[in-house]
């Protein structure tokens, strides 16, 4: 963990499967070191990635999403990421109206072969989230008793 | 209102054509109307049209698939009965279409705010811009423009943007476009920890009722939604901030590039949750992007439901 | 005999102040636009003079409430055996209502006659009825909505409440219903009221005048029946229904409520959430065939149970207060008081030859 000192935060990718999850792969078996904050959910496509995936991890407490999919025209099923493309920057502009930082998620593209640059995405995604701290977190059932610190910051 | 007559007597003249025409009359007191089904000549002498006309109508054609059915609408209803079309959930021959100039509608927190604890009302008249409303004895006087809904201060679609029939004179909007999310750039000013903490005290008082999504137009899932679902699990059945809030983001994604902000999530919801500023941000950074406002043309494909292979407003995430 | 007590108006946060030292107290306040019962706080303002926008149902009939907490444990010598430990939650405290409203109060013994009748008795509901006290508050302004004397109530109706303030010049008059609520009488902040019980009935007296004429409901049970099967008439009667829960929800009368578990890893908890017969969910079966596959068909149960089927099993007890609530904040406008009026005046048509 030669990037970052301290506790581990949260961190959850959602890859597809035939890019950048092989990229992810690349990069373990080029024994490229990468922080370890990060935990992946590996899907089909990134074109399956419900953009509320990310806004209910981010509702159970992670500190960051990050999501990768094949390059614009790469992509497995032709279309799939040209999809998630609109829903993801549509998703990032969003995010903030709820109070959470734009930079707590991001998208972007690798490749199978680029073991390189998954290693520089996870990097510097970690390197950001560590940067904004752990994400503000929601309170459980008992929400109505802090209702008033609430107002008073209101 | 100006044209009540005129459109009482344009839907005399199509109803025998028609199972049902879905208007306004007026409601449980002289302060509120109520959606009004005509199904027989008579139904109609208790149409009215005018300020306290709120519900959007279009939420009840979805429901009523297979029927001829007529509706009237103000602008703002005529985007959710076009974006139904868009979607084919309607079919076009099945709706004829009533419009009329619409000059506002009023926001019934508004009202009630400003009448205070007045008691029971007796009676209830517009004049000069003006709702006049007696009631505990006495005449409170509301100029309409504190008492209208956000959404007509904004509004650039009076007319019913489709109608088979329209009656009286098209008006213009009379407020520049832009003005419509000043209230979104205010909450946006907030800091961001404010904002989160902002909405965990607006949903710590949702009960769950789920009007906001039945009331909503584009809400077609109805008995099928995944507010209720056991498998896919995506709610619990907690009280809590997170299920909560969490519906709030489903309904705006699931409504994102459909919704045609009528507003009616928030005018139903019993509790008085801000819903709307959600679905505004939604649609504002949807209109950025993509150029695209939701039912505004009947031909138009949602942007989520199509792409370009060149994203003129999307940078790639390079990095 | 009751005891008579008079508090006046700024000694009313004082008092709860007082209260809260042994209560977890509830008054309504603003929360937004809407007024709901929240815990007291000095430096919330309690607003007395409308009802609250939702009852204060929650305080013994939680909107979610734990059941039984549980976890599963393996066996480590056999992996195939699974213990399960559950653990029952039964809700302790005592806690106080504040200005709830006759109505709403009322509302809770629509509840007991369910839950705590005499073949079967509900421990969760029984613990926090218990232990929750209400000085309800006589109701000074009438609204378009309230028609509590149609169904055999007033504006100081103190049934189900343990303390009763009617507003008096300078303050309010409290008068004991409960001994419990007797109890609550003892501040240094009261005085003696007997003085004023003139003036209290005087206000009580003209309070329910307002009301207006009442309409006779008796013949509602049995009318409703008779339009049962009657699709039609509740197909026309709904059709602006949206079928939502708000207006379930904020009944104070409405008991109805779904048990799910929510598990997670090996723990889990079995939670009763409130339900709602307006929701299609309500009585979907496994099958998937669901008996009430439209709104007319939930909106009939709807008023049906209110004034019909319960009060016929309930020795003839309407199971609505007359709040209102169901009428104000309905988002279509329906209206209950048209539809049980409508059931009891509709003449079967003429069947022709
Ligand atoms: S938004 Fe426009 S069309 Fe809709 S009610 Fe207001 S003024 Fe009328
Ligand atoms: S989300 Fe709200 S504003 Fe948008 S269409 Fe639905 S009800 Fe109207
Ligand atoms: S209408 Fe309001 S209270 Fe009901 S579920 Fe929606 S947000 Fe919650
Ligand atoms: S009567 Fe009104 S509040 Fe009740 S389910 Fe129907 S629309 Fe919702
Ligand atoms: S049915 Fe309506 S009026 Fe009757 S108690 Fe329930 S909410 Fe109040």
């Amino acid at each position: 963990m030669p990037v970052l000192k301290g506790k581990e935060l949260r961190i959850v990718g959602f890859l597809c499967n035939w890019c950048s999850y092989g990229g992810a792969d690349t990069a373990g078996v080029g024994r490229f070191t990468q922080p370890t904050d990060l935990r992946i959910i590996r899907v089909p496509c990134s074109g399956r990635i419900d953009p509320l995936f990310i806004i209910k991890t981010l509702m159970n407490g992670a500190d960051g999403v990050l999501v990768s999919g094949c390059h614009p025209r790469d992509c497995h099923y032709a279309e799939g990421n040209f999809y998630a493309r609109r829903r993801l920057e549509v998703l990032h502009r969003f995010l903030p109206i709820l109070g959470f930082e734009p930079g707590r998620f991001e998208y972007t593209w690798v490749s199978a072969s680029e073991g390189q640059r998954w290693q520089q995405v996870v990097t510097r995604f970690t390197e950001q989230i560590h940067k904004l701290g752990p994400a503000p977190k929601i309170a459980g059932p008992e929400a109505s008793k802090t209702l008033r610190q609430m107002e008073a910051a209101l | 209102m100006k044209y009540q007559q005129e459109l009482k007597d344009s839907i005399r003249k199509a109803l025998p054509d028609l199972d049902v025409v879905i208007a306004w009359s007026s409601g449980f007191d002289p302060l509120h109307a109520t959606p009004h089904f005509i199904r027989r000549d008579e139904d109609i002498d208790r149409l009215e049209i005018g300020p306290l006309c709120v519900h959007n109508l279009a939420t009840y054609l979805p429901g009523l698939r297979g029927k001829k059915v007529g509706i009237v609408v103000k602008g703002c209803d005529s985007r959710s009965v076009i974006e139904l079309l868009q979607e084919n959930l309607i079919k076009r021959e099945d709706v004829t279409i009533f419009g009329f100039p619409c000059t506002g509608v009023v926001d019934q927190t508004k009202v009630r705010k400003a009448l205070g604890n007045a008691g029971r009302v007796d009676f209830c008249q517009v004049a000069s811009q003006t709702l006049v409303v007696g009631a505990g004895g006495t005449e409170h006087k509301l100029r309409l423009s504190k008492v209208l809904a956000d959404k007509c201060f904004s509004c650039q679609y009076p007319n019913a943007l489709l109608a088979d029939h329209f009656v009286g004179e098209k008006i213009s909007p009379s407020v520049a476009e832009e003005e419509g999310y000043d209230d979104l750039a205010a909450f946006e000013n907030m800091p961001l920890d404010e904002r989160f903490a902002f909405w965990q005290k607006e949903m710590d008082r949702c009960i769950r009722c789920y009007a906001c999504r039945n009331a909503c137009p584009m809400c077609v899932c109805r008995d099928h939604c995944l507010a209720e679902s056991r498998d896919p699990h995506w709610l619990s059945q907690e009280d809590n901030v997170r299920d909560k809030w969490m519906f709030q983001l489903i309904h705006a994604y699931h409504l994102a590039g459909r919704c045609t902000e009528c507003g009616e999530c928030q005018r139903a919801c019993p509790m008085d949750i801000p819903l709307l500023l959600l679905k505004k941000k939604m649609n504002k950074e949807i209109k950025e992007l993509f150029q695209y406002e939701a039912g505004v043309d009947p031909a138009a494909t949602p942007p989520l439901l199509s792409f370009k292979m060149e994203e003129e407003n999307i940078k790639e995430r390079e990095w | 005999m009751a005891k008579v007590q008079f508090i006046k108006s700024a000694d009313v946060k004082p008092w709860l102040a007082e209260l809260a030292q042994q209560h977890r107290v509830f008054a309504p306040a603003y929360d937004g636009e809407a007024l709901i019962f929240r815990p007291f706080d000095p430096e919330l303002e309690v607003v007395l003079d409308r009802a609250a926008t939702m009852p204060p149902k929650k305080t013994v009939f939680p909107q979610s409430e734990m059941l039984v907490d549980f976890t599963y444990s393996k066996d480590p010598e056999d992996l195939s055996r699974v213990r399960i430990e559950a653990r029952e939650t039964l809700p302790e405290g005592k806690t106080l209502v504040f200005g709830s409203r006759p109505c709403d109060v009322r509302g809770f013994t629509m509840f007991d006659r369910v839950y705590l009748s005499e073949k079967m008795t509900d421990i969760y509901y029984q613990a926090r009825r218990r232990n929750t006290l209400f000085i309800s508050l006589a109701c000074s302004t009438i609204e378009n909505t309230c028609f509590c004397h149609w169904v055999g109530s007033d504006p100081c109706d103190h049934t189900g409440s343990d303390v009763l303030a009617i507003p008096v010049s300078g303050g309010y008059l409290l008068e004991s219903v409960t001994v419990s609520g007797e109890k609550l009488l003892d501040s240094q902040l009261l005085a003696d009221g007997a003085s004023r019980k003139a003036e209290a009935d005087k206000f009580c007296h003209e309070i329910a005048g307002l009301l207006g004429s009442t309409r006779d409901l008796s013949q509602a049970p049995e009318k409703l029946l008779a339009v049962f099967d009657n699709m039609e008439f509740w197909e026309e009667v709904s059709a602006k229904c949206l079928s939502c829960g708000a207006c379930t929800y904020l009944c104070p009368s409405c008991y109805c409520f779904n048990i799910t578990d929510e598990t997670s890893g090996m723990k889990g908890k079995r939670l009763r959430s409130w339900d709602n017969c307006m929701s299609a969910q309500f009585t979907m079966e496994a099958s998937g065939h669901n008996p009430r596959p439209t709104k007319a068909h939930r909106l009939k149960n709807r008023v049906g149970h209110k004034f019909s089927y319960y009060p016929a099993i309930h020795g003839g007890v309407t199971s609505c207060c007359g709040c209102g609530r169901c009428i104000k904040s309905c988002p279509a406008g329906i209206d209950i008081r048209e539809i049980v009026l409508k059931a009891i005046n509709f003449a079967p048509a003429a069947v022709e030859e």
